[in-house]
This record gives C-alpha cells, sequence and structure tokens, in this order.
C-alpha cells in the first residue's frame, strides 16, 4: 500500500468521511477523492482488506448524502446541491454511491448562468455582442452562477463515464456543449486558469492545477490546440511544487500519452492533493480511474 | 501619538474607544460617530513595520489581551511583475505585534478566489519565507468548517451565507488589504477584502455567488455581517489601473489603519484620488453624508501629503476625486 493510501486511511474520520485537512469534520469533495484513490490501489481489490474495509464505510456516509434532487451538497448541512455531485459520480459504477441516474439527471440541469436563454436575451436586447466564450454550455460550481473550467472538466468527466453505458443522446449534447467550452476557455498561453481568459481586455494567464484537469478532460481531444496545452502542462510541471497542482498536471499529460517526469513537492498536504497523488501514482501504472 | 490639527486628543480617545471591535458582535456604527483613522508614513518595506503596528494597537487602543485574533491579508495570486497581494512583511509584523500586545491566538487566514492551491499560492508570494512557521499560522478559510449565518435586511440578493468558524468564532478580525484599483468596484479595500471570507469549499473559485447577487451589495452585506472589523491597508506600494489584478505597482509609502472600515476605506480612497461619495458599496454601507471627509478624524498624516492621483480605466473615471486638496 502506498504511503499516501496509509495516510488517507489514518484520516478517515469515524462517521466514514473525511475532512480537507487532517482533522476536520466530513465533506463531500475529500471524501470522494479519497474513495477514489483508495479504489485505484490494487490493494483494494483484496477482500478484506484495511482500505476495502474503510472503502465501504466511506461509501456509507457519501451514498446517505445523495439529496432529494439527485444532487450532493458539499457537506452535510449546506441546503444546496453543487458541482461536488459529479465527483460522487465519478466513482466506479460497482461501488453503487448512491443513485447514478438521479444524480446525471442533477447535472443535466445545471448550466452556466451566462450561457442561459434569458441572460443570452437580454444581452442581445442591450446591444451588447456575446463574448465567445460565452456561447458553450458548461458547468458552475454552484447553481445560479456562472460556469468555470474545473467544475466543466470534472462533470465532463463524470458525463462521459457514465455514458460509456448508457449512451444517451442528450447527455452527448451537453458533453459536446463541454468540450467546446473548455477549448474556447483557453488562455493566451494555451493553458487553462479559472476560466477568465481576458479582463477588461487584458489577457490572463494559466494555472497548472485547471491545466491538468482542462486537459484530463479533453483526454480524447484531436484539436489542434492540444498540443501547445501539453507544452503548457510541461512547463507547469517543472515550475510548480504543489502536490495538488502537479498531480492534475500527472494525470492530464498521461491521459495524451506523455510520460511525466516526477517532481519533488511540499511536504504540506490537504486529503484532495493526497487522493489525487494516489490515483495520479495509479494512472502511472496504467490506471486512470477519471478516464477508464 | 501623532494627531492631526483638527482632532483633539480627547476626540481621539472617544472614537477609538467607541469602535474598539470585537467581529461579528456588534452592529453598524452610529451616523456622525466614526472611529479615527490613522495614516501613516512607511516608505518601504525595509521600515520597522513591527513598531508601526504596535504604534497602530496602541494608538486605536486594540485590548486583545487573551483574545483570538485572525489576519485577514490580501492573497489573490501571484505575478512576480505587480503587487497584486499583501506584502508578507507586514502580515508578519501584524502577527508579532498582536502576540506581544498578549493575544492567546494569531492565525493568519484566507481564501483565494481564483487559486484552489492556497499554500501553493502562499509559497510563491512569499508567505512561508517570511513568516515563521507560516503553515501552522494559516488557515484556508476555503475549506474551514463552515456555519449558515442569515442575512437581515440585506443589500445583495442573497439571503444567507456559510461562513467559516475560524471567523465567525473569533474576537478581532483584523482586514489588511492592499490598496489596489478594482476594475468592477473602483476601489478593493479593507471592505471588498472580505470577500475572501467566503468559503470556496462551498461556493467554489471564483465565489461567483457573490458577483450574481451584486459586487457592491455583497460587499455592503459583508461589511453588515462584520461592521467592527479593525483594518490595516498596506498602501506601501499600492496597485493602480487594471486592478486588482493586471494594474501596476504604485508606491505610496502609506499604512491606514482604523477601527471603522467604511472610514478606512473612504480615507484611502480620497488618498487615491478617488471619490469614495461615488464608491457604490461605501455609499450602501455608510450612506453619501457619513462620507464627509469632515465626519472622518485622522490621526498621523494628513491626507493631502500622502496623495497621488492613481491611474484609472476609463471606465471608472467618473469615480476621480474633483477637488482633491479639499477632499471632494
Amino acid at each position: 500500500m502506498s504511503s499516501f493510501s496509509e495516510e488517507l486511511l489514518d484520516r478517515q474520520n469515524p462517521d466514514g468521511g473525511w475532512g480537507y485537512g487532517r482533522v476536520g469534520s466530513s465533506w463531500t469533495e475529500p471524501t470522494c477523492y479519497a474513495l477514489l484513490a483508495l479504489t485505484s490501489g490494487e490493494v483494494y481489490s483484496s477482500e478484506g482488506s484495511r482500505s476495502a474495509a474503510a472503502a465501504r464505510k466511506g461509501l456509507q456516509w457519501l451514498t446517505a448524502g445523495q439529496r432529494s434532487d439527485g444532487g450532493w451538497a458539499p457537506r452535510p448541512g449546506v441546503d444546496e446541491s453543487t458541482w461536488v455531485t459529479a465527483l460522487a459520480l465519478l466513482l466506479p459504477p460497482e461501488l453503487s454511491a448512491g443513485d447514478r441516474q438521479r444524480a446525471a439527471q442533477w447535472l443535466l440541469s445545471q448550466s452556466g448562468r451566462e450561457s442561459g436563454f434569458i441572460y443570452r436575451l437580454r444581452l442581445r436586447l442591450l446591444g451588447v455582442r456575446l463574448d465567445p466564450t460565452q456561447q458553450y454550455d458548461g458547468w458552475p460550481w454552484y447553481p445560479g452562477t456562472a460556469a468555470w473550467v474545473a467544475p466543466t472538466a470534472l462533470t465532463f468527466l463524470a458525463l462521459q463515464k457514465l455514458n460509456r453505458f448508457t449512451g444517451d443522446s442528450q447527455i452527448e449534447k451537453r458533453l459536446a456543449e463541454g468540450k467546446a467550452f473548455l477549448l474556447a476557455q483557453r488562455c493566451r498561453d494555451g493553458g487553462w486558469n479559472h476560466g477568465s481568459t481576458q479582463a477588461l481586455g487584458y489577457d490572463s494567464d494559466s494555472y497548472p492545477e485547471t491545466t491538468g484537469a482542462a486537459l484530463l478532460a479533453l483526454h480524447d481531444s484531436k484539436a489542434p490546440e492540444m498540443g501547445q496545452a501539453i507544452e503548457v502542462a510541461e512547463r507547469h510541471l517543472r515550475e510548480s511544487h504543489s502536490l495538488e497542482a502537479t498531480s492534475w498536471l500527472t494525470l492530464g499529460l498521461l491521459a495524451h500519452g506523455r510520460t511525466p517526469s516526477e517532481v519533488a513537492v511540499m511536504p504540506h498536504q490537504g486529503t484532495v492533493a493526497i487522493s489525487l497523488a494516489a490515483i495520479a501514482g495509479a494512472a502511472r501504472q496504467g490506471r486512470n480511474l477519471f478516464v477508464s | 501619538m501623532s494627531v492631526s490639527s483638527n482632532l483633539t486628543r480627547r476626540q481621539w480617545v472617544a472614537g477609538a474607544a467607541g469602535t474598539t471591535i470585537l467581529a461579528g458582535c456588534g452592529t453598524a456604527p452610529t451616523p456622525g460617530k466614526l472611529a479615527p483613522v490613522s495614516i501613516l508614513k512607511a516608505p518601504s518595506y525595509s521600515e520597522d513595520l513591527y513598531a508601526l503596528m504596535q504604534r497602530i494597537i496602541v494608538e486605536h487602543r486594540l485590548d486583545v489581551r487573551g483574545k483570538r485574533v485572525v489576519l485577514k491579508p490580501n492573497l489573490v495570486e501571484f505575478d512576480q511583475n505587480t503587487v497584486i497581494n499583501t506584502h508578507p512583511k507586514m502580515v508578519h509584523a501584524a502577527l508579532e505585534a498582536f502576540r506581544a500586545a498578549g493575544a492567546a491566538d494569531v492565525r493568519v487566514a484566507e481564501g483565494p478566489g481564483h487559486r484552489r492551491v492556497t499554500l501553493d499560492l502562499a509559497d510563491a508570494a512569499g508567505y512561508f519565507s517570511t513568516v515563521p512557521k507560516f503553515e501552522s499560522t494559516f488557515t484556508d478559510l476555503n475549506l474551514d468548517e463552515v456555519t449558515k449565518v442569515n442575512l437581515v435586511r440585506p443589500h445583495s440578493k442573497l439571503s444567507s451565507l456559510y461562513l467559516p468558524n475560524t471567523v465567525l468564532g473569533c474576537d478581532l478580525l483584523v482586514s489588511m488589504p492592499k490598496m489596489k484599483t478594482h476594475h468592477w468596484a473602483g476601489a478593493t479595500l479593507s471592505m471588498k477584502n472580505l470577500f475572501g471570507l467566503v468559503p470556496g469549499g462551498v461556493y467554489g473559485w471564483p465565489k461567483n455567488v457573490l458577483h450574481w447577487a451584486g459586487i457592491p451589495e455583497s460587499i455592503a452585506d459583508l461589511h453588515t455581517l462584520f461592521p467592527r472589523t479593525f483594518s490595516i491597508v498596506d498602501g506601501i506600494v499600492g496597485m493602480e489601473g487594471n486592478g486588482p489584478i493586471q494594474g501596476t505597482p504604485r508606491p505610496m509609502g502609506v499604512v491606514v489603519a482604523g477601527a471603522d472600515p467604511v472610514a478606512v476605506d473612504a480615507t484611502c480612497c480620497r488618498i487615491m484620488h478617488i471619490d469614495p461619495r461615488r464608491v457604490s458599496y461605501l455609499t450602501l454601507a455608510a450612506g453619501e453624508e457619513q462620507l464627509r471627509e469632515d465626519l472622518i478624524p485622522q490621526a498621523g498624516e494628513r491626507i493631502v501629503s500622502v496623495s497621488a492621483a492613481f491611474a484609472l480605466l476609463p471606465s471608472l473615471e467618473s469615480l476621480r476625486l474633483v477637488n482633491p486638496a479639499s477632499g471632494s
């Protein structure tokens, strides 16, 4: 078992979930990533192992958190389903983390507010030209707000994974929109930041973590822009010291057939970063849970 | 203590005593009784900032003995070509000064709006190399435990907000922004800095829910929730032009501090040659009349001796102070 997996097991809360840090109450996001990490390792396959027992308990916590609308809130006590629903849907189907169809329906019901018909109509009536990046339906972090790169990339991955089994045309349509959204949101350097490519006419630069996540989501894209995006990701990987950022970059580059180098990272780390490092480690061994 | 000529020692003490904060447990200041604002010269970050922070604590009679203090810098993104973030030397000096003043616990806390990887950002911005044991002193407000807080008579479309327990539970919140222009709000100072309290773990990166609810209105709402926030503004090198991220460094050599965020921000605006009465969130929070310069007692330097016209985007030229010498 990797040191990352050991660390995750030590961090599991008595209720079965995981918090963002070494201590702290359970949240949906770190719990989903921890479950992905535990189930990405070979150890999980041995029935009765410590990681298998931890995953079962974590799944119980997660399943209990699915809301009546099909989505998940960031944590118990927050009365709104959000983007974290995509993370629950990313878990392998055999784990049965909640009702996957209802989760997918909730995700399909969400889109960036700026890409909505009423908003676009209002802009047209006001004589405002539509920003090219607002032409496609991406996904927001929080209902009723604009679409951004990270939630779009993760929801894209979740729905794409689901649709390998279902072949739903509605999902296909949203996947095409999501892919177009991501390609339109590239920064001037070819990578991605949070989703603001220009601020009042000034170009913005990309971030390592969002570049890695977007690259991962576009793993099967043959768009000509991908070459530059891969170059940017490789540069970010050389310059980044964060485990979370380098893990996303590793996952993104591996998904495009590159062999990213191992890099030294800062010692501090939250549960999400540790989980992503374990998932990236498994991806290096040929098992990328985001895309397989 | 250096006090400007239009403020007596008696007025100073009365003003300061009336607004010494305990975060989250007070009401908005009564009109006409604004707390004094200190305007202190500090030509560079190599100055004795610790002594300057001690002076601020003493002058404003901040009794933090046994209290939990949270320092909230402005940590947004890092770009080595400009000055986006509160300088780490300012934060370190404040940390040590509040500890020396007897605070039981002093934490640095921030929830950046764009970057998820907060510690990576803090490292790039020099916080790890400047603040000893920074990681153990820091709380990422984006990932903190949260409590739902209802907004009574909100200015914005929000009816409630989830907010981090580290801030809700502290005795004194100190907003430590950078003095910058803001391409939407006009200026980003101690009140706008409170956007960083809103947790990304609930709302995402950026906290776009605040934008859709109305930026000036959301700033005013956060001020309503934390009316007694103490403010220490890093104006040693500010940012002009296309702030808050892509602007140009503007050396100003000044630190502005006070117990009333409205008074501090209005004073900073005047220092930047921005008319505070044209900044929406200030008028929402306090009303235009309250922003009159003569209602804000000032200590230390006079505004006119430290002010300079910040470059503004053409769309913000309407905010320009017409007569900087008179503050109107």
